[in-house]
């Protein structure tokens, strides 16, 4: 998108007065939405976006300053804009350049273009119609269809230039059944780092389908118990609560300004021994892979907590900077060029554990199995989360007995990851549909094999059993 | 100076000499963002930015394409893109660009014509006032956590081959910021403080830093009550949150698709008396106020549930022409990278006449609850809604203390009937939308404590 020598001006130009670092983010982004709702195409939609943002550090200032136009004169002015703050100068006029390849390959097996746009609203209309045909009771039916190429390149003033050209396919699904004045609704999704292979390798047609059962069935639920209680939570997707109520607490940015739980307990006991959890952001194909993160820092593998002691928080350039580490652990990531990178995870699950999934639900007397969740928000002082679960299922005398509606989840992230007393053996990672928002969006993935704590407070409409 | 707007309406031309409609939106905006931490400016950004997006409408069948690369080549691949697009969609009779209303040049107020030129310096006292004004409240504050300052100054050009070409200018102000209080026990809980306006110096930074320190003071310490039904009453935030679901529940594009826990309900009673929903595109000083909304229609203000009986719904063209209506002038439109798309301007709940103290005065036993914590805890098709919540246990008209890690669970429905009284403090709260609520007190709500 610029060349070398551009760069090198544009980085003298940033340093001129008198910054320790400066960076120039040029990103160049296509891409294709198909969306079906109520049996009809209607967003057949492509974007373009090309930009580039130009980062100035001063100590612990950060400045930025960000042009859609990649002419020389638009990144010297904002080269210019961004170095305004500074009131120094600089002698470093030569910028050494070096171009830094990653041993990681994500590669696409199908490109975007191996399927039509034609073939491409033919799947969703098959999913459509399966759906449709599944039960009566299935009132409404939507399926998209997302293509995303995102292809960065990133040059410093240390001398560091990398590039990373990202392709990302996803699915969605949402169903809502109907009877009388009951409405339930599923929505579910799969995708990854990956081409068109996606298709080849996800059932987009038995996804659907198993919405709407879970739909129908979830018809049937009653309002749920509310009171402390035992709950197991789903493996895959279910590691959303690890992500939000303890992830983000590990972020670096809550670490360095104190706002955390975990800040200042390296080295100490902060879950159960039969925890280990982990952010990779090298694992094939998945959505929060990266060769190298939105400030240049190659991805990777990092121990968060290895049988309960906290080993790593997940850092970024900024914050590394700012406590003097020795680089970053590669989780920098941002937007788009419109935007500065702050800590975000990648793929960050909880690892594969002892029980038999099977053993965990019998060992319950009664209590909840949470099997799908909205998503959900974590208090980031306090570890305060609130979980909606959309399919539950009440667990009597260790059996999966009757669907219940409007569960809600309420605890202390660090409090229950010290209390979860069974891991399971079927660790998976969510079927990649997981979008965190943190003030920006960035595609993650989330997992854990299935999990038991042994006392949390549910929230339900059904305050009977209190 | 580039004419935007001439732009827009050759975009136009050149794609619609196929028999096909289409519309161009140009937007050019100029943005700051500012971060302060400990009395330091430790993020400053500062940018502007413009794009061009285009919807083909051909035969009833939509396509659109958008770019920020405003290169002839880039341009034509950009409509080009969007007639092909609209080729694989499905037709929809009721698709169509809207019929040209008339637009009113009564000044809606949205312009600080001052705020081009406020220097980026003002902006960072300003925000360092912010944070002082939290850190200051109380010794117990320990951190003002995500102290921002943005603004952004948004220009809109729309034209279309059904004639219309209109423009407008609005500038937006917000601060933000979260108090993070710890207490002897080492417990620790946060509370945000927020403000926004059109104008610059309607920002009131001390009340936004004390809002942050208050609150967060206030629930330090909070513990769980029994399980119980009690009442509840709203502040601001969570009223806000609330009135949100109600908004998408009020959408005719929702009922359409049978997404609504109101559906059929037109002409009802479907809340206590107390309850009277607006939207109003045209407030004046208005945040989400414009003269045309995002597909050119006049905006308007639509009482959608008066004194409890649901009297209307908000529309945009599609939906309107599907009811046989008119357009409300609710197609929202969040820039040049996305389609209009029918949703509230600025939502709110008609004030009444008592204070917050007033209101808490009046209660025998129930939660003044400050902050929640939901996702998709709020469910506008079934109505069901349920939430983390901190506030004050209330006790006698008095508040005796703070309340922590309980959920508050009811539905929308009973949420309706269930308002007893409303404030007359109405206040806009920019986090779910834009929505104005004052303080509510709501009766018979679960609250899921302890045993």
């Amino acid at each position: 998108m610029i060349d070398k020598a551009l760069a090198q001006k544009v980085l003298a130009e940033a340093l001129r007065t008198g910054a320790d670092l400066a960076e120039i983010y040029v990103e160049d982004v296509e891409s294709l939405r198909l969306g079906m709702d109520d049996s009809r195409v209607e967003t057949a939609m492509r974007g373009e976006d090309r930009g580039a943002g130009i980062r100035v550090f001063f100590g612990n200032l950060v400045t930025y300053a960000f042009t859609d136009s990649l002419d020389e004169q638009s990144l010297i002015d904002s080269a210019r804009a961004a170095a305004a703050a500074g009131t120094g100068s600089s002698s470093q006029t030569r910028i050494d350049l070096t171009e830094r390849k990653s041993p990681l390959e994500y590669p696409v097996l199908k490109p975007f273009d191996t399927l039509s746009i034609e073939d491409k609203v033919q799947l969703l209309s098959q999913m459509d119609e399966h759906a449709r045909a599944y039960n009566p009771q299935i009132v409404q039916v939507s399926a998209s269809y997302d293509q995303l190429r995102r292809h960065m390149w990133l040059f410093n003033s240390d001398g560091l230039q990398v590039e990373d050209e990202r392709f990302y396919t996803e699915i969605r699904g949402g169903v809502v059944a109907r009877r009388n004045g009951t409405l339930q609704q599923v929505r579910d999704g799969f995708g990854g780092r990956v081409g068109l292979e996606l298709l080849d390798q996800n059932d987009a047609i038995a996804e659907i389908e198993s919405m709407c059962e879970t739909a129908v069935k979830m018809l049937d639920a009653r309002p749920c118990p509310a009171g402390e209680m035992t709950v197991v939570m789903c493996n895959g997707w279910g590691g959303v609560l690890f992500h939000e109520a303890c992830g983000h607490q590990m972020e670096a940015d809550f670490i360095t300004k104190g706002s955390s739980a975990y800040a200042g307990k390296i080295g100490e006991r902060v879950a159960n021994p039969i925890i280990t959890a982990i952010d990779d952001g090298t694992i094939p194909g998945r959505r929060g892979s990266l060769k190298f993160d939105d400030d240049g820092t190659p991805a990777q593998r990092t121990v968060l907590i290895e049988k309960g002691i906290l080993k790593e928080y997940m850092w970024d350039l900024v914050e590394a900077r700012r406590v003097g580490r020795d680089g970053s652990t590669g989780n920098g990531r941002r937007e788009s060029y419109r935007h500065m990178p702050m800590p975000r995870m990648t793929n960050t699950f909880i690892d594969q554990g002892e029980h038999d999934p099977q053993e965990i639900i019998e060992s319950v007397k009664r209590g909840v199995y949470i099997a799908n969740m909205a998503g959900g928000q974590a208090d980031i002082a306090k570890g305060d989360f609130v979980f909606n679960a959309t399919v539950a299922y009440l667990i009597e005398d260790g059996k999966l007995t009757a669907p219940v509606r409007g569960a809600t989840i309420f605890g202390n992230g660090p409090q229950v990851l010290n209390e979860i007393d069974m891991v399971g053996n079927d660790l998976a990672l969510d079927p990649g549909k997981g979008m965190c928002g943190k003030g920006q969006a960035a595609r993650v993935s989330v997992g854990q094999p299935t999990v038991r704590i042994p006392r949390v407070t549910v929230g339900g409409t059904d305050d009977a059993s209190a | 100076m580039t004419d935007y707007l001439a732009l827009a309406q050759s975009v136009v031309q050149q794609a619609a000499d196929h028999g096909v409609e289409v519309e161009a939106i140009i937007t050019h905006d100029a943005e700051t963002q500012i971060k302060v931490s400990g009395g330091e400016v430790e993020q400053l950004s500062q940018a502007s930015s413009r794009g061009l997006g285009v919807r083909v409408i051909d035969g009833g069948r939509t396509g659109y394409a958008y770019t920020s690369d405003f290169s002839a080549d880039s341009i034509e691949r950009t409509w080009r893109a969007a007639r092909d697009l609209a080729r694989v969609a499905t037709a929809d009779e009721y698709r169509a660009l809207p019929e040209l209303t008339p637009i009113s040049d009564e000044d809606l107020e949205i312009w600080d014509a001052r705020l081009p030129d406020v220097p980026a310096t003002d902006k960072i006292d300003l925000l360092k006032r912010v944070e002082r004004a939290t850190l200051d409240y109380d010794p117990r504050i320990i951190l003002a956590d995500f102290c921002n300052y943005g603004d952004s100054i948004n220009h809109v050009y729309l034209a279309n081959s059904r004639g219309f070409a209109g423009q407008y200018g609005r500038t937006t102000v917000f601060s933000y910021l979260m108090g993070i209080a710890r207490g002897e026990d080492g417990g620790m809980v946060n509370a945000f403080g927020m403000g926004a306006s059109n104008f610059f110096d309607e920002l009131d930074p001390v009340a936004i830093g004390r809002e942050a320190g208050e609150k967060a003071i206030s629930i330090l310490g909070g513990k769980p009550v029994e399980t119980q039904t009690a009442t509840i009453v709203l502040d601001h935030v969570v009223g806000a949150e609330i009135l949100s679901a109600l908004a998408q529940a009020l959408s005719a594009g929702d009922w359409q698709r049978k997404r609504s826990f109101l559906l059929d309900r037109l002409g009802q009673q479907v809340g206590s008396d107390m309850v009277t929903l607006m939207d109003n595109g045209r407030l004046k000083r208005g945040i989400a106020s414009a003269p045309f909304d995002g597909e050119g229609v006049a905006t308007s203000a639509t009482r959608l549930i008066d004194e409890g009986v649901l009297q209307n719904l908000m529309y945009d063209s599609y939906s309107a022409s599907k009811d046989g209506k008119t357009s409300s002038g609710n197609a929202q439109r969040a820039g040049h990278r996305s389609l209009p798309r029918l949703g509230p301007s600025n939502f709110y709940m008609q004030p009444g006449h008592l204070t917050r103290d007033e209101i808490i005065k009046g209660v025998d036993r129930g939660l003044y609850v400050i902050s929640v914590m939901q996702t998709g805890g709020i469910d506008p098709i079934s109505g069901d809604c349920s939430m983390g919540a901190n506030g004050l246990w209330i006790e006698n008209g008095e508040i005796v203390g703070p309340v922590g890690g309980v959920t508050i669970a009811t539905t929308l429905n009973d949420f309706l009937q269930n308002v007893s009284q409303v404030g007359g403090d109405l206040r806009f709260i920019p986090m779910f939308g834009v929505i104005g609520v004052p303080t509510l007190r709501i009766d018979n709500v679960t609250i899921g404590g302890t045993k």
